[in-house]
């Protein structure tokens, strides 16, 4: 089944280059936020980040070690995740017209947004190296482990989008509990903190959110110079990173994906039915 | 690849009413089902479920037009729809070998803030169309179109002429293996209709399969060699074209009718006696005759019967008048006859004269009695939505 979707996608991808030309025209062609769009999100984030960060140094202890890089290319990271979501889950009812008349795979509507996301998260990370070096990067050979990365990240937002986007086609309502889950997501997620804060065994938990690994080995390429193959202890004891982490993050995102397209493929013989 | 059309015994099942589309109505119904006692309601609304279409098989081959006629509801757009893959069958199997243009709302991909370019190559990729091929094609399709003025306007100062016409020369251009045809012949003015046509007939006579769904009834003579007249999702008649239309035309629809109560009121029983022409010219007379019994003592002051004249590809209701304002009411038990003319002041097309009884007190249609579906083809040319007649007499020296 899996070869069939990787085929039909395959066979359709002028579709997609298509769609994603025309989202990407209209979003950069009228629309005033424009550019402006793919830098808000982590802009916004970032800005939080440096409230928190100084609420921690001002109040709590001084020696609190939080890399504003870190919080650059994990927020950045994140917007690129919520974006996704927040876009790939409603892709299906924006193209209601198109979905109930003619037959294509609809695999490339959620596709599309992420690539049209991938897009403006490219403008954003040119903007967040541009102020690379007062966000005071390491360039390293660690640096290589960035695509890989970027794989899993894409592979498990992929996943979810695809989930999500059927969904929220039987459920509508599915958007509104969607949202409420990025909202107070961030807070599961090491964006604006770091596991290191963390004593042994919440260090460890923080990393079960597949996400964790992900934005964690970003801020330590970019920012630690670190091997993301060694396994560092915190400062409070717990274990903070480990190439486990790592495998563990891929794993979910390889196997998201694969349940994605296999239950998007399904229900898709019954989205024409169901608007 | 040669194309090939293939619908063998399909059963397609809709329910009538969504049960449930949002997570907070799942999770109560969810609980109810649990419920001892509430399991009737469930049950009922299984039997809410009706099949739109029953046990229909053709199969059409390279050289074939295979024309679907039939009243609104008959699961005309169904059947296209189980071919095209947008719908799956309860029962049975469609399937289309080789690459499918399908001419159904041909500019649904169309975005209104792109230009007429750029919704070209986007309507072509989302058909299934290579862009070396739309590329290839681009100004074939402009060219035939006849809006290259405005190819670089975005679509969405477009009339809806304009915006079906640019969908068409899109999906006529597509090179397809097998067509799917619904209701597109009526797209722009008579000029563009005729060159859409002659397009379609050319297809046919390239041994490509095609499926047509129109209620342009000589359109469908013309150009098929094959028809099917569905009539509540069931084919009633299979076979030629012109047998199929006659049949159409002519043959006694089934009972719609909840003619039940109607009796028991009194209104007894109406029937279509005559119906003269049935293909008339626009703006021409139509008569038709009208018999029936009262069997109640008298008819009861609340019911009244109306006729309504519908278009049938729009169901708008053009006119429609009872038989008190009409001064054609029966008032005495027994059997009567109402003879009626009136004027197809209409444009070419297909439309329907509906009898209904209608409760004058409760404000509802208790009944919908026999009905006649007539053509009307162009008589003395005119454009609009109205034949006036219009007299015009010219004086000059």
């Amino acid at each position: 089944m899996l070869r069939t979707i990787l085929n039909d996608v395959w066979a359709s991808r002028e579709l997609l280059v298509q769609l994603i030309q025309r989202d990407l025209r209209l979003r950069y062609r009228q629309a005033v936020m424009g550019f402006a769009w793919a830098l808000l999100l982590p802009i916004l984030t970032i800005g939080a980040g440096l409230v928190i960060k100084m609420v921690l140094t001002q109040n709590v202890a001084s020696d609190v070690h939080l890399s504003l890089g870190g919080i650059a290319v994990k927020s950045w990271a994140w917007a690129f995740f919520a974006g996704a979501m927040n876009f790939g889950t409603v892709s299906l009812l924006t193209n209601v017209q198109l979905v109930t008349k003619i037959y294509f795979p609809r695999e490339v509507l959620p596709l599309s947004t992420i690539a049209v996301q991938a897009v403006d998260s490219a403008i954003g990370l040119g903007v967040i190296l541009v102020a690379g070096p007062w966000l005071q990067f390491h360039w390293s050979v660690q640096l290589l482990w960035i695509p890989l990365l970027l794989a899993i990240l894409v592979l498990f937002t992929t996943g979810l989008v695809f989930l999500f986007a059927c969904a929220n086609l039987f459920f509508r309502d599915v958007k509104y509990i969607l949202s409420v889950l990025l909202t107070f997501g961030i807070f599961y997620t090491p964006v604006l903190f770091e596991p290191s804060m963390f004593k042994a065994p919440w260090s460890e938990l923080l990393m079960f959110n597949p996400l964790s690994p992900v934005l964690e080995g970003l801020r330590i390429a970019m920012t630690n110079s670190g091997s993301l193959l060694t396994v560092v202890h915190g400062p409070k004891g717990g274990v903070v990173w480990s190439p486990w982490f790592l495998a563990y993050a891929a794993s979910v995102g390889i196997l998201l994906l694969g349940a994605g397209l296999v239950a998007f493929r399904r229900s898709a013989a019954y989205f024409a039915e169901f608007y | 690849m040669r194309g090939h059309v293939l619908f063998d015994g399909v059963w397609k099942r809709f329910r009538r009413g969504m049960t449930h589309d949002s997570l907070r109505d799942l999770v109560p119904a969810l609980v109810r089902r649990l419920r001892p006692g509430t399991t009737q309601a469930e049950r009922e609304l299984q039997e809410g479920d009706f099949w739109s279409v029953r046990d229909v098989s053709f199969e059409v081959k390279p050289g074939q037009a295979l024309g679907l006629i039939g009243g609104n509801g008959a699961g005309k757009s169904t059947t296209l729809k189980l071919l095209t893959k947008l719908l799956t069958p309860t029962r049975g199997t469609a399937l289309i070998t080789g690459r499918t243009g399908a001419l159904i709302e041909v500019s649904a991909g169309f975005h209104p803030d792109l230009t007429g370019r750029e919704n070209v190559f986007l309507q072509g990729a989302i058909m299934g169309m290579p862009q070396r091929l739309i590329r290839e094609r681009f100004d074939d399709i402009v060219d035939f179109s006849g809006i290259s003025a405005f190819i670089d306007t975005p679509v969405k100062r477009y009339s809806s002429g304009m915006n079906a016409r640019l969908g068409f020369s899109i999906a006529a251009h597509l090179e397809p293996e097998v067509l799917i045809i619904d209701e597109v012949l009526s797209v722009g003015d008579a000029e563009f209709q005729a060159r859409a046509f002659g397009r379609i007939r050319s297809i046919v006579k390239a041994d490509i399969p095609v499926v047509i769904v129109s209620h342009q009834l000589d359109r469908i003579v013309e150009l098929c060699t094959d028809c099917i007249l569905l009539r509540q999702g069931q084919a009633v008649f299979q076979g030629d074209p012109q047998q199929a239309v006659n049949e159409y035309l002519h043959g006694k629809p089934t009972a719609l009718v909840d003619a039940t109560e109607a009796t028991s009121t009194g209104a007894g029983f109406l029937e279509i006696t005559r119906f003269v022409p049935e293909s008339v010219n626009s703006g021409e007379q139509i008569t038709c005759e009208v018999t029936g019994e009262v069997t109640a003592p008298a008819p009861p002051e609340h019911i009244e019967l109306e006729f309504v004249l519908v278009e049938v590809s729009t169901n708008k209701r053009l006119y429609q008048n009872r038989l008190r304002a009409l001064q054609a009411h029966p008032t005495r038990r027994g059997r009567f006859a109402i003879a009626m003319t009136f004027e197809a002041n209409f444009p070419p097309g297909l439309y329907r004269l509906d009898t209904v009884v209608w409760h004058h007190e409760r404000q509802v249609v208790i009944g919908q009695g026999p009905n006649k579906v007539f053509q009307v083809v162009p008589g003395r040319p005119f454009s609009g939505t109205h034949q006036v007649n219009m007299v015009a007499q010219l004086h000059q020296s």
